[in-house]
């Protein structure tokens, strides 16, 4: 707390020195106490898994060949939500509109891995690794983001001596995901409420002390670990109590699994058990057979995504100042639609960033276009932006996280690179 | 190890008081006794108390010999407990037409399919139709039923007309339950249809089994099926394999099912997917599992569920027949029909556009792309887009009849491809549904598929990251046996590294192995698989569930995390404790079973079973629950804590003394009982 208190108050001496007239705005909201730089800074990671159709989520609708590839399963013009009279968004995206309006939501379009493998468990393996093409990677880059950043987390003072509290890294699902899987600590939660021997009951508390003593001393290593973070999750998660925090006013999450596991994770960063990184993921994106135009499988899913994560910003509060989220899938679909009006595995795809500090209202990214001769392999939208580049640009200027290196091994991330959606 | 050695040891001379026939035993049925567990911890889903003894009776090596034959194992009181899931002998028209799903209720609604006559199918069919039609009247979007399946959004909160029926159904709940079953099923067939749809409906569970009870197996499926008719198809799929995995003494069978199911993975929610699984392993996965690869791979490529999962029944050739409008005989398949339903006038075009371009690749190269990637070659395995492309225009026109009413694979030369492909540098000569067979066995016989089949049974049954001389071994006998399934098991459970210390509870038991291996160890007697179904969702692993083509994976490190503990440790107290539904635990039992096979048949009939000795039902429990191999670590914790008395009673439950229940639940959520 003294460490924070101080940063504030050489920032105000320097303002002092140079005066009142043009303060930079993210100075102005660190000196606030707005934004406090270091572990209070939070990552949310979605996963859309099975590879969802950028060209149908962002919709280049003045594209004329976006309409001339897919005669059965375009968007019209009148209906999607315009964004900067170039793109524009699916109508069941409508509940992101506000947050692009306010300038919280970027969009980077083309975006993606370089690989060019068209297995959805290839490309989620090397996009979750971080390593595109490389398969011996044995960790998450998220966990690699925690393992580097380890050690500057105890060197401000804050959190335990292993970097952080039981939930600094949560994936809301049953099991742990490989982007989260490596030396780093992290856990997996399928529900917040009976997280503990019994369901939690007083009465089998002898019992959860049994088993933990039993784990705590087991030569296996693999599971002492794991029991180790059990316990220590369980106990905290008993004292924070997290459904105590309700949803805040207007924060109408759809019912089901992704709005479930967005609903808790709220809870937990509202609970203040020290939530650095979370993920969760969403499914049903893989429309080879009737994916369907404004209405259909594609609009469904799209509705449930875009309104839960609504719901969470608004669920938030104030602390979604703190909070960068950012959305990626596998790969995209084919710029054509097949012969089942539906779009088979393709190439770049379009990826969300959603955070206070986000400079949104913006498309960022360069627009490879549609022509058939500006298509990757004749048949998708090509890459123009690397995913490492995004998510770089999170771990580094909004988790403040400067080894990118160890993040994303093999890949020049440098700086100067960036999209520029967050102040440098 | 050096604690159960010694544990073993003790407890020998301690129950036999034959000191010395115990001690002439001890060194040479050290390891052979770790041998025989170490076999059934794999080639079963868990041994049952009494099974090392078993296989160390007959013989290590000629146990594993008969389960590799599982044709010389009786399996009759399997085959009597599976004999009330009638779905399971059906055929799939039969499934269909019995439990009929959304679009046969429709073409009888639409006087397509005509109304069946017998009295049970007459109400199924009456409660679908109404169904239909409350769907209509509350004018979901014209696609919802489509989607319904597709998308975790549930509907809405249930319309006062919905909860005023729903009421008058629960009202009859328990004057029916009070009926004699014969009555009972003539009243709820008397009810009007709107009460019989919603008679199941949100009823808590002891209702449910109650209203179900004395019922025949015909009119409890009946009951279900009046309010969802697709849950009696998958409820009886899924409660087979679960009774399967846990009571059927061909173990080896049922763990290369589940092992083959899952590499040729089909996922139940796709659609008619519901329909066709039960099939999919009855007829096509089961009888294989020990034959030829290639037999195994054509037959799943001409299965309805894999043309349907992975969508290649809808494949058309961009220049086949039916591309070009070639007329031809009868109409085209319905599918390429657009239907009326999600019908919606076309938006206007920015550009006009060229014939060319407006004639679709009707080309899916899903099936193509999983066949390589996936069933033979591995990721790894060289080949290319260009192959994928090439096999997906070979496996044009390998469609289904009628998928929705449970027709069968059907060749269609009018949605094939024309024209010579060329895959992994082979030429395929044009020569339609032949085109297929020739790569199949084309891909049955590359060495890279040997190598990427060897990889992954020796992944299943010996380690996470194989020794590669072992696969190396196994991928040779592969193609010396022409892909002989037997004969590569065979190499593999007699090999060095099968048997390595290395390889001794060296895997973690997946969610599936873990409850079934419960189930087993305690010899819990199953009544209801649904709540351990449930229970099966919940851990991440629904049966038949797995939505990606990969299947599940059996690998630790994707299992091992807090909240999957967790669920195993309260698993493990839930059913020792009898707090599980569905599963009831009889310690008395345990302990005697336990106690019989620790005397080597010296046993009398009468062995202590109250835990009037809290240490000696500890040590019979360890050993038989984990063979006597438990670590000291995990034996000192429970003696420690539990046997001390007035924590027992803070856990106990009514009317058994509580320590046996409880060290049970400990041991089977202690870190040893996680591995296998």
């Amino acid at each position: 707390m003294k460490g924070i208190t101080r940063r504030v108050f050489l920032k105000h001496g320097a303002m002092a020195v140079v005066g009142t007239a043009a303060i930079p705005s993210f100075l102005a909201r660190a000196a606030s106490g707005a934004v406090t730089p270091g572990p209070k800074r939070r990552l949310v990671v979605i996963f859309q898994r099975g590879a969802a159709d950028g060209l149908n989520i962002v919709v280049p609708h003045a594209e004329p060949a976006y309409y001339a590839m897919r005669p059965s399963i375009n968007i019209p013009r009148g209906q999607v939500i315009d964004l900067d009279g170039f793109f524009g968004l699916h109508p069941s995206l409508a509940s992101f509109k506000p947050l692009w309006n306010q300038g919280h939501l970027a969009i980077v379009h083309a975006a993606g891995s370089p690989d060019t493998t068209r297995s959805h468990f290839d490309a989620q393996d090397y996009m979750e690794s971080g390593t595109p093409g490389v398969k011996s990677t044995g960790d998450g880059w998220l966990n690699r983001t925690l393992q580097s950043e380890g050690a500057a987390g105890a060197a401000s003072g804050e959190g335990s001596e292993s970097g952080g509290t039981a939930f600094r890294a949560v994936a809301l699902g049953t099991s742990l995901p490989r982007i989260l899987s490596g030396k780093a600590p992290a856990v997996a939660v399928s529900s917040l409420s009976g997280f503990g021997i019994a369901g939690g009951n007083p009465a089998a508390a002898p019992l959860g002390n049994t088993f933990e003593a039993m784990y705590a001393q087991s030569v296996d290593t693999v599971l002492r670990g794991t029991g180790r973070e059990t316990f220590e999750a369980v106990r905290m998660l008993k004292s924070a109590d997290p459904q105590r925090y309700m949803p805040a006013a207007g924060a109408n999450y759809p019912r089901g699994r992704f709005g479930d596991a967005l609903r808790q994770t709220a809870q937990l960063i509202k609970a203040d058990v020290g939530v650095q990184i979370a993920f969760t993921d969403i499914g049903g994106w893989d429309h080879h057979v009737n994916e369907g135009a404004t209405e259909g499988q594609l609009a469904n899913v799209l509705r449930d995504f875009s309104q839960s994560i609504a719901a969470f910003w608004t669920d938030l509060g104030t602390l979604a100042e703190d909070t960068v989220i950012v959305t990626m899938s596998e790969f995209g679909r084919t710029a054509r639609e097949n012969g089942n009006r539906g779009t088979d595995h393709g190439h770049a795809n379009v990826m969300f960033v959603l955070g206070g500090a986000v400079r949104g209202g913006r498309m960022y990214g360069r627009w490879p276009g549609l022509d058939p001769s500006q298509l990757n392999e004749g048949r998708d939208l090509a890459l123009a932006t690397d995913f490492r580049r995004v998510l770089g640009e999170a771990v580094s200027r909004h988790l403040g996280n400067p080894h990118l290196t160890t993040v994303f091994p093999g890949f020049d991330n440098s700086p100067q690179k960036f999209l520029g959606y967050m102040s440098g | 190890m050096r604690r159960s050695a010694i544990g073993f040891a003790a407890l020998m001379i301690v129950v036999t008081a034959a000191g010395v026939y115990a001690k002439k035993q001890k060194t040479s049925a050290g390891d052979e006794r770790r041998l025989a567990l170490h076999a059934l911890e794999r080639l079963t889903f868990g041994p049952r108390p009494g099974d090392v003894e078993a296989v160390m009776a007959k013989g290590v090596d000629r146990w594993i010999d008969l389960q590799l034959h599982p044709e010389r194992i009786d399996n009759g009181a399997m085959q009597a407990r599976l004999s009330g899931y009638r779905t399971l002998q059906m055929s799939t028209r039969d499934i269909v037409f019995s439990f009929p799903p959304a679009p046969v209720a429709r073409a009888v609604m639409e006087g397509r399919l005509p109304m069946p006559a017998d009295a049970y199918r007459h109400a199924i069919y009456a409660a679908a139709l109404d169904r239909i039609e409350q769907k209509q009247e509350q004018k979901q979007g014209p696609t919802a039923a489509e989607n319904a399946a597709a998308t975790a959004v549930k509907p809405a909160d249930l319309t006062g007309q919905q909860q005023l029926a729903r009421r008058e159904a629960h009202r009859e709940i328990n004057d029916l339950i009070a009926l004699s079953p014969a009555t009972r099923m003539q009243r709820i067939l008397s009810l009007p249809v709107a009460q019989q749809r919603d008679l199941l409906q949100g009823i808590p569970y002891p209702t449910r089994q109650a209203l179900l009870a004395g019922l025949s197996p015909e009119q409890r499926e009946t009951v279900v099926a009046l309010n969802h008719p697709e849950a009696v198809v998958d409820g009886e799929l899924q409660a087979g394999k679960l009774l399967r995995a846990v009571y059927s003494d061909r173990q080896l069978e049922e763990v290369l099912t589940d092992f083959w199911f899952n590499h040729f993975n089909v996922f139940i929610g796709k659609g008619s997917d519901r329909y066709l699984v039960t099939a999919y392993e009855r007829d096509v996965i089961r009888p294989r599992v020990l034959g030829k690869f290639r037999d195994l791979l054509i037959a799943t490529a001409q299965s309805p569920a894999m043309l349907f999962y992975l969508d290649n029944w809808q494949s058309e050739g961009p220049n086949s027949d039916a591309a070009l409008g070639k007329p031809g005989p009868g109409p085209r398949p319905y599918w390429t029909r657009r239907p009326a339903a999600i019908y919606r006038p076309r938006p206007p075009q920015p550009n006009p556009q060229s014939n060319q371009q407006q004639r679709r690749s009707g080309l899916n190269e899903n099936y193509a792309r999983e066949l390589m990637e996936l069933h033979t070659l591995g990721v790894n395995g060289g080949y290319t887009q260009h192959d994928v492309t090439e096999v997906a225009r070979v496996f044009t026109g390998w469609t289904l009849e009628q998928p929705q009413q449970g027709g069968g694979f059907v060749f269609r030369p009018r949605l094939h491809e024309p024209g010579d492909k060329v895959v992994l540098g082979h030429r395929i000569r044009a020569s339609g549904e032949e085109e297929g067979l020739e790569v199949l066995r084309l891909l049955a016989h590359q060495p890279a598929t040997a190598r990427f089949i060897s990889t992954e049974l020796a992944q299943r049954f010996v380690a996470d990251n194989p020794p590669q001389p072992l696969v190396e071994a196994m991928a040779k006998t592969f193609i010396a046996s022409d892909g002989d399934l037997r004969e590569v098991l065979r190499t593999m459970f007699h090999s060095t590294e099968f048997r390595a210390p290395q390889a001794y509870r060296s895997r973690v038991k997946t969610p599936f192995e873990f409850v079934v291996s419960s189930l087993r160890a305690t010899q819990a007697e199953v009544s209801d698989p649904q709540p351990l179904l449930f229970m099966l969702n919940k851990m991440g692993q629904p049966l038949y569930g797995s939505q990606p083509p990969t299947g599940y994976s059996t690998r630790a490190d994707v299992w091992v995390n807090s909240a999957a503990l967790l669920d195993r440790m309260n698993f493990g107290l839930a059913l020792a404790t009898n707090r599980l539904p569905g599963a009831s635990f009889n310690p008395g039992q345990l302990m005697n079973s336990g106690a019989a096979s620790s005397h080597a048949g010296l046993a009398s009939a009468t062995a202590p079973t109250e835990a009037a000795d809290p240490y000696e039902a500890q040590r019979v429990l360890e050993q038989v629950l984990l063979a006597g191999d438990v670590s000291t670590q995990t034996h000192d914790t429970i003696e420690q804590r539990v046997v001390s008395p007035q924590l027992a009673a803070q856990a106990q439950d009514a009317g058994r003394p509580a320590n046996v229940n409880v060290i049970a639940g400990l041991l089977l959520g202690s870190p040893e009982f996680q591995r296998k």
